[in-house]
């Protein structure tokens, strides 16, 4: 199979879905004429134009607003946030109207909006263009959220995406828009609320979300060489969650790592690790940890950035406790 | 001074920026803030201005060059002759870092060829080594400028090192596949073709081994030692031990208590069940002998009442129920201590079983209970009067068991417990009330 970069996946996932589908267009800073950012959007104004490729001012919540407005009028808006960061400045246009207003129509207005931005650390963009909010999100009844893993989710969790009549947060990792990953050629959906197995254990669950899959999948095979055998499971939605898949794991294997990279405290780890110990409770052997980025701003410098971050060795090493029985203390 | 135009880093994580459009041809006046070209990054495209004034030179980069950070592109020079007519070679951006790093002072005095050092470039602000992939030239090797040398590995991506000028290869110093500090010389380029070309690894010319990455390694012995060394946790009466282990512990019967006093250490998880297999052997010597060691108690009577009540109440009642009268006797026996609580008391008689509840203080005949209405027994009775059995001993049950046999011209009554039961006092005062009862059943009206 073709082997394409996570940038190219969404940018082939849009243009697909804006040929096929008349009403879904895309708005943001920069995405036409100045490069767009990241580049993901290449070549898209070229197609579509500028009536369906809308570059807008620095104003956030001016055109989230506007696009909320436009998916309650029957458009499908694509609204390109330039850092998940900005999410703070678009929370009322978020999570009090886009979120709410289906359910205060009594069910006669949709917001089939998608708000398309990124998350992750180590891209040495300080505290500021850094953070993983996707928790803040998936707290808002109202609003799915979506954490690709590789350019195959990108693409195919974009497309279910554009085509959901709800609001839904996709967050894609800054650095892995280079990254490769085999995407058919052919169309494909990935359905919300099913999660991957990406590798199947029976000592330990590991459950990464974005680019914490890579480093759950890093870290299993550090543990494989030690004779230790890690599932591998990633979310792909974080709402809807699918706690089936989840569960199942954990009560084979009794023992699991969450691995997310927003902040670890009141976090999407905190979040599944709780069901999991609610509904898988006395399948459990060790207590589930949470392994989430440190509760400091995202500091600057390289050398401390690096250590904010889960990485396969602390997840291999936290792994290695709790199946040799060690007890684990209070973080 | 002419000053250098170089391709800026625009953002933290860029290793190269592609030249979109140059604002100035060559020759140009250009003022301080003048834009001079645009540069495309992964996240936008920017205009570059001028930092001094003067005129455009030595252009060394066309629209739609992917150029690494830092290099030299162009000069603003005094004057709109270019520098290189002129003679003067442009400078390598190389230069500075070169002169900066010596190559290690552990390394042997080189028989080295003297020549341009190619060092490891930093691909990432949060580099310290590089693997190296792959060289694409050997020793002796003419290259031209541009041309690939090597390939190299870092934590996010692999890339191409290319020659930052013509001549040949004259020493190659580390190896495929070697990790290589940022910094460090892997080869030797020379004008001239070298006579004797050098090729070694890393390790070959003494250099040190980049400690980032064997570090690890010695730590990772300690949690080991220390998990070892961790000494048992206090509980403080409390069993420490995994859900799923408690659990499984239930499902199958075994008291972790026992874990406690062989002195495994907690919290017990599921592995530590397997400890019990062991415990098998010692069970009889400890906890086992406790649980088994049961209370047997046996009376004779040699003249009992209870034949000839039985036949007198059938006589003037009308109807004579055997168990349901042995039940009260049991149950007014077992009363002391019990005031307030229900006694239900089993009566086993060979295919019979009635259930009777509180029989002692029902009116006669009526405390049999259907077996599903009625709670677990407090007593068991086995009335073997019509059999041969003369002596029992079959253990202790869920409940204290009476047995009521036939013994000469009398009856023999054995109760057997186990010691949680009923305490000594207690079956003595058990056995004692109920064959004084079977002896003289007048006193159970009284």
């Amino acid at each position: 199979m073709r082997e394409i970069t996570l940038s190219q996946a969404v940018n082939e996932a849009i243009a697909e879905e804006m040929r096929r589908d008349p009403t879904v267009f895309l708005m943001g800073e920069d995405v036409a004429e100045a490069g767009t950012p990241f580049k993901v959007l290449s070549g898209l104004v070229e197609e579509f134009g500028t009536e369906r490729v809308i570059d807008t001012p620095i104003s956030e919540p001016g055109f989230v607003g506007l696009a909320v407005g436009a998916a309650m009028t029957g458009a499908r808006p694509v609204v390109d946030l330039m850092f998940g960061d900005f999410i703070y400045l678009v929370m009322d246009q978020l999570c009090n109207q886009a979120a709410k207003q289906h359910y205060m129509s009594g069910g006669k207005l949709q917001v089939p909006m998608v708000l398309r931005t990124n998350l992750g650390a180590t891209r040495r963009s300080a505290a500021q263009h850094s953070q993983s909010l996707q928790a803040i999100v998936a707290h808002i009844p109202g609003l799915k959220v979506a954490l690709p893993s590789s350019a195959y989710e990108a693409k195919g969790l974009m497309k279910t995406a554009i085509r959901d009549n709800n609001p839904v947060v996709i967050f894609e990792d800054k650095l892995m828009y280079q990254d490769k990953a085999p995407v058919p050629e052919d169309e494909y959906l990935i359905p919300f609320g099913e999660a991957a197995v990406l590798r199947e254990g029976r000592d330990i669950t590991l459950i990464g979300t974005s680019s914490m899959v890579q480093v759950a999948g890093k870290a299993a095979d550090i543990l494989a060489n030690e004779g230790i055998s890690a599932e591998v499971i990633d979310p792909r939605t974080i709402v809807p969650l699918d706690e089936a898949t989840l569960l199942g794991s954990v009560k084979k294997t009794s023992r699991a790592i969450v691995i997310d990279e927003g902040h670890q405290s009141y976090g999407v780890t905190a979040e599944i690790a709780s069901r999991l110990n609610e509904k898988a409770f006395y399948h459990l052997d060790a207590p589930v940890l949470r392994m989430g980025a440190m509760d400091v701003p995202v500091p600057f410098s390289p050398a401390l950035e690096d250590l904010t971050v889960p990485t396969p060795e602390k997840v291999a090493d936290a792994a290695r406790r709790l199946c040799a029985g060690e007890m684990i203390h209070a973080a | 001074m002419p000053h250098e135009v170089i391709m800026p880093a625009l953002g933290m994580a860029q290793d190269a920026g592609r030249l979109v459009a140059w604002l100035k041809k060559p020759g140009d006046p250009i003022a301080e803030g003048d834009a001079l070209f645009e540069v495309e990054t992964d996240k936008a495209t920017m205009e570059v201005e001028a930092q001094a004034p003067g005129f455009l030179t030595d252009v060394r980069a066309a629209e739609g060059d992917d150029v690494p950070v830092g290099r030299v592109i162009a000069r603003i020079s005094e004057t709109a002759e270019t520098a290189e007519t002129a003679g003067a070679a442009l400078p390598e951006p190389s230069a500075p870092s070169e002169t900066a790093k010596k190559p290690p002072a552990s390394a042997p005095p080189d028989d080295l060829p003297e020549g341009r050092s190619v060092i490891l470039p930093a691909l990432g602000m949060a580099q310290d080594t590089g693997l190296l992939v792959a060289w694409h030239v050997s020793p002796g090797e003419e290259v031209a400028e541009g041309d690939v040398l090597f390939e190299v590995e870092t934590d996010k991506t692999t890339m191409e090192v290319s020659a930052e000028a013509a001549g040949f290869v004259a020493a190659i110093l580390a190896e495929d596949g070697e990790e290589v500090p940022v910094g460090e010389r892997v080869a030797i380029l020379t004008a001239e073709k070298p006579t004797a070309p050098v090729r070694q690894k890393r390790s070959a010319a003494g250099v040190e081994a980049p400690q980032s990455h064997e570090a690890p390694a010695a730590p990772k012995e300690t949690p080991a030692t220390e998990r070892a060394a961790t000494p048992p946790v206090a509980t403080g009466g409390r069993i420490l031990a995994s859900p799923k282990a408690r659990r499984l512990a239930l499902e199958e019967g075994l008291d972790l208590a026992r874990l406690v006093e062989a002195g495994h250490p907690q919290p017990f998880h599921v592995r530590d069940l397997e400890a019990f297999k062991t415990l098998q052997d010692a069970r009889p010597a400890t906890a086992a002998a406790a649980a088994q060691a049961t209370r047997r108690i046996t009376a004779d009577i040699h003249r009992e009442g209870f034949s000839e009540f039985l036949a007198w109440a059938a006589e003037s009642e009308g109807h004579a129920d055997a168990p349901a009268l042995l039940a009260a006797f049991a149950a007014a026996s077992f009363r002391s201590g019990r005031e307030h609580a229900a006694i239900c008391v089993i009566v086993e008689r060979f295919g019979e079983e009635s259930r009777h509840l509180d029989p002692d203080r029902a009116a006669t005949g009526r405390s049999a209970v259907p077996d599903e209405d009625a709670p677990a027994p407090d007593l068991i009775l086995r009335d073997l009067r019509h059999v041969s059995i003369s002596s029992v001993e079959l253990g202790a049950e869920d409940a204290p068991v009476l047995t009521i046999m036939k013994r000469g011209e009398g009856l023999a009554v054995t109760l057997e417990c186990g010691a949680g039961h009923l305490s000594a006092a207690a079956a003595l005062e058990l056995v004692s009330g109920f064959t004084g009862r079977l002896e003289e059943p007048l006193r159970h009206l009284l």
